[in-house]
């Protein structure tokens, strides 16, 4: 076959059709992202704070009206099929919106270390150098961060609606490379900042290259980057299977870097540990609720007809269980509680991972369940680590946190609340999303699974009741960590995020309910 | 193989044309060799001399060279639209006038903090 | 020529690629293989692209696409590289272990009360 007769073929090309009304929450996000840039060029100093923090809240509120104003509208792939706006998708848009309002407030608080945010005051300056103490001293500040995180929030939307892949790579991008960026810039310890975002970056570019060149193969393999014809191809195969399955492993790697599970989990506790704590909030929560919602739309969409998912299922198993081992394991061996947290999240992205396998209904809405009432709960723990203060930025080891139950009841009480949700104990959202998803995949036949997520979880229960009983049952330390007084906005996201945890776990019904109503919505 | 008669034969007239040309020049032309003849060329000014160890870049450099990649590469989406400039008609001009916008914005951001400024 | 020469071509250079971020130590040596990676991709997509006879040259637009971001990637990335190097002076990623697991792991009894006092005290 020669390659070069092809370049004759022309084709006239039809002016696409797109909807804009149906893309309008991602609009929205990345117009208010665009607006932001500009106050930043425009806007005198003093007031881009104020401004940038308020412009990006408004966005986030008006693109989660949009969401509401779609709910119930039929389910339909737009914008030429690269776009698919259905029940799955607007409620993890929906989510994802919820989460960023709620981490926003949590992202601009100035109160709890001497009117600074927690950003540097200017990225690019030397730590301790002269620049960099006169630009504190002058009171300047990183406002590109409320653009940049906007950006990601508009790449998150576009993740888990993208139907073919390379819109799917241009959320990834979006999501990513703002992310990337923000990671570097904590105020204090830049140091670990900093390499936090080198690392970050590098084993990002590294896992989106896989996931470009599980892309080349599908395309290859069908003809077209659109899940739906990929779809098409796998259920009526006119080729070898070798490009499918080498672009499903190539592709599934890229993804499961970005959900965060083993063996491609290196990255987490590092960026975790060393990125400003609410950036790191953030991050854990709606980058793991918009990943998801993409593994999802790909094994769905792509490759949800029966002989792929043979292929692909008992691997994503073995990757779940790996992911449960490695996550439960390795928290007990930490000291630092943002470490634990992401050696957590790992954890959870195991138990996400066996809702992903059981391809029923009943799992999908388990998945949907489960990312809401984690996210909440983990954007709620980092926001109380932020409150948890020594002289060079939070404390975060954990010795520093004994007996904080005496000193400062209040943080350390919603704390336990979290942490008790993510041990599973029963009445907390947790619990719910624990038990719909175990239920799910004893129904679809995986018992095996099953088991390792119950012993993985009595593991976490140790480590989770361990930082409890260092809190509650230890004596305060003679000079320990201070703890800040938050401003209201602080205390609302807090408020929330421990009203939601409870609230969900005791009735949970309405929002299983509405997850059970999306889930089976899959534009196609 | 028949389509790159042509192009093969395009090439060996320039080929033909280039060696011509240096053989023609060489034969025909003066010959004055002075200093700044055998001086290594820079711009047709002063060269600089090359610092010691190799030489470092100012950083200036470095940020101006990144700016200039990043905006000059990000116009490549004009050309698809160029090509298809006919059929996608009003919306196509709609939509690229949108994207030139957003790259205005980032160009706008650029110069109000002085990223333009050499000094 | 036949059609699955720039495919194992893209192959090579991919796996070149690959060496290269897992071999070198350089953050800016680990870049540059991270954009050999990028290119074997596109040498894909435009191959693919023309074996398949793509009415819409789908390859070649993921391929601008992969460009552009790619640059913008780039960009980021030095920055952050140079971010690094000018606060340690070494843009080696071996030297990145400010981050990184404990050496000696915590054990259940270290956090023990008693024993969190203790460490306070040391």
């Amino acid at each position: 076959m020669s390659i070069l007769a092809a370049s004759s073929t022309t084709a006239t090309f039809v002016a696409p059709h797109v909807e804009f009304g149906k893309l309008s929450p991602m609009l929205i996000a990345f117009g208010t992202a665009t607006l932001g840039i500009l106050v930043e060029a425009f806007a005198p100093r003093k007031q881009r704070y104020g401004i940038q923090v308020g412009l990006a809240l408004v966005g986030i509120a008006a693109s989660f009206a949009a969401v509401l104003a779609l709910a119930g509208t039929t389910a339909s792939v737009v914008a030429q099929g690269s776009v698919a706006v259905d029940g799955t998708t607007l409620f993890l848009q929906g989510t994802i919106l919820v989460i960023s309002f709620v981490a926003f407030l949590v992202i601009a608080e100035r109160k709890t270390d001497q009117n600074q945010d927690a950003f540097a005051a200017q990225g690019a300056s030397v730590p301790g150098s002269a620049a960099e103490r006169e630009t504190t001293r002058r009171g300047w500040q990183t406002t590109e961060v409320y653009p940049l995180l906007m950006f990601s929030v508009g790449g998150m939307l576009l993740f888990p609606a993208a139907n073919d892949l390379l819109t799917m790579f241009v959320a990834l991008e979006a999501l990513s490379l703002p992310l990337y960026l923000v990671c570097g810039l904590a105020r204090h310890r830049r140091l670990l900042s900093q390499e936090a975002a080198l690392k970050y970056f590098l084993l990002g570019a590294f896992s989106s290259a896989f996931f470009l060149y599980g892309a080349a193969m599908l395309y290859g393999y069908a003809g077209s980057v659109n899940l739906a014809v990929i779809a098409q191809h796998v259920a009526h195969p006119t080729a070898g299977s070798t490009l499918l399955y080498t672009g499903v492993a190539l592709l599934g790697m890229g993804l499961l870097f970005k959900v965060g599970a083993a063996p491609f989990h290196m990255w987490t506790p590092d960026v975790y540990q060393g990125a400003p704590t609410p950036v790191t909030g953030f991050m854990a929560a709606a980058t793991k609720i918009a990943a998801f919602g993409a593994l999802v739309r790909v094994l769905d969409v792509g490759l949800g007809v029966n002989s792929a998912e043979n292929v692909w299922r008992p691997v994503m198993q073995a990757v779940a269980i790996i992911t449960m081992i490695v996550g439960g394991v390795l928290a007990l061996t930490q000291r630092d509680i943002k470490r634990m947290l992401a050696y957590s999240a790992i954890l959870n992205a195991g138990y996400l991972l066996i809702g992903v396998t059981s391809t029923t209904a009943q799992a999908r809405a388990a998945v949907l369940f489960y990312l809401p009432v984690y996210g909440v709960a983990i954007i709620g723990a980092f926001a109380v680590v932020t409150l948890v203060r020594d002289a060079g930025g939070e404390a975060t080891d954990l010795s520093r946190w004994a007996g904080l139950g005496r000193r400062a009841p209040i943080p350390a009480a919603l704390l336990a609340v979290f942490l008790l949700a993510f041990a599973g104990i029963p009445f907390t959202s947790i619990f719910i999303g624990k038990f719909a998803i175990f239920q799910a995949a004893l129904a679809a036949g995986s018992p095996d699974l099953v088991i390792v997520a119950v012993l993985a979880s009595a593991l976490a229960a140790f480590f989770y009741l361990r930082v409890v009983v260092v809190m509650f049952f230890s004596d305060p330390l003679p000079q320990g960590p201070t703890i800040a007084h938050p401003s209201i906005a602080v205390k609302t996201a807090l408020a929330v995020a421990a009203f939601a945890t409870v609230a969900l776990g005791v009735a949970p019904s309405l929002l299983l309910h509405l997850a059970n109503n999306s889930a089976g919505i899959l534009a196609k | 193989m028949d389509t790159y008669v042509p192009v093969l034969i395009l090439g060996l007239i320039a080929g033909g044309f280039a060696v011509f040309s240096v053989i023609m020049g060489a034969m025909t032309g003066p010959k004055r060799y002075n200093r700044a003849k055998y001086d290594s060329y820079e711009c047709g000014i002063e060269p600089t001399p090359q610092p010691v160890g190799g030489g470092r870049f100012p950083v200036k450099y470095y940020l101006t060279a990144m700016l200039f990649i990043v905006f000059d590469i990000e116009i490549v989406f004009l050309y698809p639209w160029a090509v298809a400039f006919d059929s996608l008609g009003w919306f196509g001009l709609a939509e690229m006038f949108l994207f030139i916008l957003t790259v205005f914005v980032a160009y706008a951001y650029v110069w109000r903090r002085g990223g333009l400024e050499w000094d | 020529m036949h059609a699955v020469y720039p495919l194992v071509l893209g192959a090579l250079l991919f796996a070149i690629g690959l060496y290269g971020v897992l071999a070198r130590r350089n953050a800016i040596a680990v870049l540059m293989a991270i954009e050999l990676l990028l290119n074997a991709v596109t040498l894909n997509l435009v191959s693919f692209s023309a074996i398949l006879r793509d009415r819409y040259g789908m390859g070649q637009i993921f391929t601008l696409f992969i460009i552009t971001i790619a640059a913008a990637e780039t960009g980021l990335g030095l920055a952050i590289v140079l971010l690094v190097y000018r606060q340690r002076a070494t843009a080696d990623l071996g030297e990145q272990r400010a981050l990184a697991e404990p050496v000696e792991p915590v054990t259940a009894d270290e956090l023990s009360p008693r024993n969190v006092e203790a460490e306070v005290a040391r």
